[in-house]
């Protein structure tokens, strides 16, 4: 990695960082007891790797799609194995892993609110960082083939020619821990912003 | 119907890939189309088999690269097209079908996203350019898909997350 990659990934770190903050905030408000959620890894993957750390291609998975608008554009994905979904529905209802076993209507709530409250976190925290105004959109439910949804980012952000930024994300409460995966497909204008300030 | 499970020596045709073959145990898949299409051809006759995975619409003038041939679906089909003649396919013959381009963010950022109908319309409109036409598609709505076709029988089998294939 370059020096300024290496710059840009600890920038990106720092954001992942408060982001991850601020969720677990949001998510201990709502749930009415303590989350923390951690970012261990952040790099950049292709989408290859994106795949792979949710179980690969053809692996169902279950989370929510953000839009990110204002000075610049962009794209949020919240991914986790259907399995890991589902436990983490079982942390926001105080409930012990494994007791939701299928994405019914509560759950996709759950995951749509989860989505809401930790792209929301990490779009606010890359505004302050990168000192742009950023607004996320409203979640939407994800809920299909790895592979096809990586895809779809993939494509849209190839025809302006950027890489995704992919942030391991573990929540834990005292009933246990789960892990997902953050997908931040930024406009290049906001690398190009973050290199300036790596510079 | 329900594609036999397991038969055959399976190879991924990945994006951006174009893959022809006449080894009759083959079978070509395009794992989790989302909005990009998979194109798959078949000669009965000279018992050639193809397939697509095309990422983006229009190549615009650049260059797909040596190991995406497939990446837009202007050049890829034209590389498609071209790969199964030089196995002896006629286009007169040739079954054509496609899968994929779908919006798989939703039905409220189907405006937003369009890649998948700008890959599917992409897909039309070079078939046309090459007198070639549809015989059947699985293209657009909010699921990814799997696509699957058979070097043996030129059949060709689309499913989507957790669901049984359906022959197309």
């Amino acid at each position: 990695m370059t020096e300024i990659g290496a710059k840009v990934t600890n920038i990106l770190g720092a954001v992942a960082r408060d982001g991850a903050v601020r969720a677990g905030r949001g998510l201990s408000g709502l749930v009415g007891q303590e989350i923390s959620i951690h970012v261990p890894n952040v790099r950049m993957g292709t989408k290859g790797d994106a795949c792979d750390a949710v179980g690969g291609e053809e692996a169902v998975v279950l989370g929510a799609y953000l839009g990110m608008s204002g000075d610049i554009e962009g794209h949020v994905m919240l991914l986790f194995p259907e399995r890991r979904a589902l436990e983490c529905v079982d942390l926001m209802y105080g409930e012990p892993v494994g007791t939701t076993t299928e994405p019914d209507d509560l759950a996709m709530s759950a995951v749509a609110e989860l989505g809401n409250i930790v792209g929301s976190a990490f779009v606010n925290a890359l505004a302050d960082h990168v000192r742009l105004i950023l607004h996320p959109s409203p979640p939407t439910v994800v809920h299909d083939m790895a592979i096809a949804l990586v895809e779809t980012i993939y494509a849209e952000i190839l025809s302006r020619g950027s890489e995704v930024v992919m942030i391991d994300t573990i929540f834990e409460d005292p009933n246990g821990k789960t892990a997902g995966l953050l997908i931040v497909a930024p406009d290049p204008l906001c690398i190009a912003r973050i290199e300036e300030l790596a510079a | 119907m329900t594609a036999p499970v397991g038969e055959g020596r399976r190879t991924a045709v990945g994006i951006g890939q174009v893959a022809v073959t006449k080894d009759p145990s083959a079978v070509l898949v395009a794992y989790g189309l989302g909005s990009c299409v998979g194109v798959t051809m078949f000669d009965p006759a000279a018992r050639v088999v193809g397939m697509v995975h095309v990422l983006l619409p229009h190549c615009e003038g650049k260059e797909a690269g040596p190991n995406e041939p497939g990446r837009y679906a202007d050049s890829g089909l034209d590389a498609l097209v071209a790969r199964m003649s030089e196995l002896g396919a006629r286009k007169s013959r040739i079954i054509v079908k496609a899968a994929g381009g779908a919006s798989v963010l939703g039905a409220a950022n189907a405006e937003k996203f369009k890649i998948g109908a700008r890959n599917a319309e992409a897909i039309k409109e070079r078939l046309r350019h090459h007198s070639l036409r549809l015989a059947a598609e699985d293209l657009g709505g909010t699921r990814g898909r799997t696509m699957e076709v058979h070097c043996a029988t030129g059949r060709t089998f689309v499913r989507t997350a957790a669901s049984v294939p359906n022959e197309l």
